[in-house]
């Protein structure tokens, strides 16, 4: 374990070698959409401005001085109470034993790009939704229950960490592990617990579960601008673009904040 | 246009319907329906005049029509009986309750994910969580394999539905433009006001010379009785707490309450039991897990619970008369279920669209509808746009195969984006179907299966539609696309037709094997077209309690069962 940690310290991201990334991302332009990107792949999470106003995942974001919570006083009660509730520091897990601990968090991990503090805690709410037995309503017929698979897949992460990389899938380098996932992505991996499995099937209900986790946290809401709960208040600014609620604030831009003032104020005297 | 047009449009959003007083039965302060602190109730041991399974869509119209004409009713429905100010929350994660997610197994080549996707539970049905939607069928529809040799046609004709559709649009309310498509028709209440996410697909459409229309949607613009104007705030799909958009719980219960109806919520009905003589005695249902059956008598019994739970609920209802279940002589029962295509493609603008606000359900349009040969497969699509909200667009950017950094990048880039999405006719087949699977619910009861399999006419169908919507972005000016292929809605698995050979229920949607049963809900439509189906579900059960009032739904004459329209389909 000591010795894998050196190995971090040592290569701990191989994106911050991307070639791709050589000035300024033109947002407007998507030249930071994997799609629009020569290799396929996102430019470092460093492009992105820092949050200054509420929490983001890793306080990063593109609307940094937005935070939804500042709302939560025109929610309605109900809605109040549920979203924040995912506030609360999460507790001891229920439905994952302590050796799975490992596994399920950095996949969680791993899967929403989480690599440092603060973190929306992703492997408590699949947690607990586990435990609590709230599924989806539907089982593949070629599939154990939802439960099962979970507990076969960390299995799985494990057995195919140990055969590749002679350790846990916990203990892996990130890029160990990222290779792990793009296989299970794929429906690559096979053997052991995997036989057991429909691979494919098995990463659309982990998946399922991980980003219903995620996105229902106010602090993912920030990061990627997103109004919130509007009941009763509503939302009346639907029509011409760039228009903002008064509860809403507009994304960053590379703009030059003094120049835009002073067209502003010339534009708009007084 | 004609007279009747141009009344219809100089009245619009100031006529509504005569025989229907839920807009005035509802709070304007609170979500909860009054009618209930005084809702009539029934024992066991009293034979009502009909008991209905399911509090949805179907059975809610049914329920309401009925009443009014001095049936007594008890509707017997699985889920809660909601109270939208503490049940609902403007939430994706936080309403799981709304969905059905007791366990289904999904099976075929095709399998096709359940739950939130397309199944509600509680009063008002799946109707509580769609979009708003609410287009009718095309004539067409009700006869594919006349004019297209495939699927199945209809025991009745459009004109047999046509008032019903009118009736339920004043209802609902419906708004939108004037609909060229189909039967072209107007609507009770002028479209909404489109947002800048609707305007950019608008655009693309126009600039490939594809149609678009505002609407149709179920969703109040302006007042109606005591509901109030939609606030725009997107969360139709997690339950309407303003109760501006549509549902049986605001559009048709609080009238049937006031009529003497009993919603007995949070009962699951088990089977429909039958007398010496073959007729339904009434509905055995468990008002709690692991609790003792109850037997609700009754002089008719309908069942609707939608494509899935009406044909398990048949399936379940074995005896020594029907060893294979209820009405299913000739393996028809849970056949030719359905589901639409409905995949998504979403688009990136440099601007800020902020889809999450307007209803997702804003501009459609139905130019790809009807069989075109050149295209190479039968049948066709409609266009609708649509928003996810965060989870929703989580799972939209996943599909296309993107997770973690990459997934997060697109996420963040979640205000520039606007999607546009298709419903495909899928074709009615006997393989794609609902049985009982080896496991057992809480209740005991067996749990549903269903297999579902993809016929190369569906795919090419799919394939032309994708390449349609993405080629609408790209013409409106996008950078960028994302996919996510995914199914929609159902319908179908316990079809009407001319023949009990061939369907489970007559012309007049009364089953061929036992005389004073009916079934009320989608599951009777041998088609479905590229339509969301809540409306036509809602006209059919409008129908249905029409013709169950006058007594015709009754007949025995061999003609009147058959229907108007003589139902044909592909022989074996």
């Amino acid at each position: 374990m000591p010795s894998r940690s050196d190995d971090n310290a040592i290569d701990k991201d191989p994106i911050d070698k991307d070639p791709i990334d050589k000035g300024p991302i033109d947002k407007d332009k998507g030249e930071h959409l994997p799609h629009l990107r020569a290799d396929g792949a996102p430019p470092r999470p460093s492009w992105l401005p820092r949050q200054r106003r509420g929490i983001t995942p890793q306080m990063i974001g593109r609307y940094p001085d937005y935070d939804v919570l500042e709302n939560a006083d025109t929610w309605d009660e109900m809605t109040r109470g549920v979203v924040l509730a995912r506030l609360d520091p999460p507790g001891p897990l229920r439905f994952f034993e302590p050796s799975e601990e490992a596994t399920l968090r950095a996949f969680c991990d791993v899967t929403t790009g989480q690599d440092e503090d603060p973190r929306v805690p992703v492997a408590e709410s699949v947690d607990a939704k586990l435990a609590d037995g709230k599924l989806d309503g539907f089982q593949y017929a070629d599939m154990p229950d939802d439960r099962d698979t979970w507990h076969l897949v960390l299995a799985g992460l494990d057995e195919s960490a140990h055969e590749r990389f002679r350790t846990g899938f916990g203990q892996c380098r990130l890029d160990e592990q990222e290779q792990l996932v793009r296989d299970f992505a794929a429906g690559r991996l096979s053997g052991g617990s995997w036989n057991e499995l429909n691979v494919s099937r098995a990463w659309s209900v982990c998946m399922r579960a991980i980003l219903s986790g995620f996105y229902s946290h106010p602090w993912a809401w920030n990061e990627i601008g997103f109004g919130g709960p509007a009941y009763p208040r509503g939302y009346m600014r639907t029509g011409a673009l760039n228009t903002t609620e008064p509860s809403e604030s507009r994304g960053a831009t590379q703009e030059d904040p003094v120049g835009t003032v002073r067209r502003e104020s010339e534009e708009f005297p007084g | 246009m004609s007279i009747k047009d141009r009344l219809r449009n100089a009245a619009k959003g100031s006529i509504g319907p005569a025989d229907n007083d839920s807009r005035f039965l509802l709070d304007v302060h609170s979500r909860a329906l009054p009618g209930r602190q005084t809702m009539q109730q029934y024992d066991d041991d009293d034979e009502v005049d009909l008991a209905i399974v399911g509090a949805g869509a179907g059975g809610s119209v049914l329920a309401q029509r009925l009443a009014r004409k001095g049936w007594r009713i008890v509707v017997i429905e699985a889920g809660p009986f909601w109270d939208p100010d503490k049940d609902w929350v403007s939430d994706e994660a936080g309403s799981h309750g709304l969905y059905w997610t007791g366990k289904r197994i999904i099976g075929g080549a095709d399998p096709i994910e359940l739950g939130k996707n397309n199944s509600g539970h509680g009063v008002g049905g799946s109707m509580v969580h769609y979009a708003g939607y609410t287009p009718r069928f095309h004539p067409s529809d009700l006869e594919t394999f006349t004019r297209d040799g495939v699927g199945a046609d209809w025991p009745i004709r459009y004109e047999d539905l046509l008032p019903h559709y009118e009736r339920v649009e004043r209802e609902l309310p419906v708004s939108g433009q004037n609909w060229p498509w189909g039967h072209p028709h107007s609507y009770p209440f002028s479209p909404h006001p489109v947002s800048e996410a609707a305007n950019v697909v608008w655009r693309g459409a126009e600039q490939l010379g594809i149609g678009m229309r505002v609407g149709p949607v179920g969703i109040v613009n302006g007042t109606f009785g005591n509901r109030p104007h939609c606030i725009y705030r997107g969360y139709c799909l997690q339950g309407c707490k303003v109760n501006a958009k549509a549902s049986p719980l605001v559009t048709h219960l609080p009238d049937a309450l006031a009529h003497s109806v009993e919603i007995r919520s949070d009962c699951m009905a088990a089977r429909i039991e039958l007398d010496e003589s073959g007729r339904a005695r009434g509905v055995v249902y468990l008002s709690e897990p692991g609790g003792a059956e109850r037997l609700q008598r009754a002089k008719f019994v309908a069942v609707a619970g939608y494509s899935i739970e009406t044909p398990r609920l048949l399936l379940a209802s074995t005896s020594a008369r029907f060893p294979h279940g209820l009405c299913n002589d000739h393996d028809v029962v849970g056949r030719y279920v359905m589901v639409q295509g409905a995949t998504q493609t979403a688009g990136r603008w440099p601007e800020e669209l902020r889809m999450y606000k307007a209803p997702p359900p804003q501009v459609s349009s139905e130019d790809y509808y009807e069989t075109d040969t050149s295209r190479g497969f039968a049948r066709g699509f409609s266009i609708q746009t649509v928003s996810p909200l965060p989870i929703g667009w989580a799972e939209h950017v996943l599909a296309d195969g993107h997770w973690g950094r990459a997934m997060r990048e697109y996420m963040r880039d979640y205000n520039h984006w606007a999607t546009v999405g298709v419903l495909n006719e899928l074709l009615a087949h006997p393989d794609n179907r609902i049985t009982l699977a080896d496991e057992v619910d809480a209740y005991g009861l067996p749990v549903a299966r269903m297999d579902y399999s993809l016929t190369e006419n569906d795919k090419a169908n799919e394939a032309y539609s994708t390449k349609v919507i993405t080629d609408i972005l790209k013409a409106g000016g996008a950078q960028d696309v994302l996919t996510i292929h995914r199914y929609a809605h159902l319908i179908g698995g316990a079809r009407m037709g001319s023949s009990p050979g061939t369907s489970v229920v007559d012309a007049n949607q009364r089953s061929w094997a036992v005389p004073n049963l009916f079934l009320a809900d989608g599951s009777v439509c041998p088609t479905q077209g590229s339509a969301n189906p809540a409306l036509t579900i809602m006209a059919l059960a409008s129908r249905l309690a029409e013709r169950m009032a006058d007594g015709s739904a009754m007949s025995d004459d061999p003609e009147q069962r058959a229907g108007p329209f003589r139902a044909r389909q592909p022989v074996g």
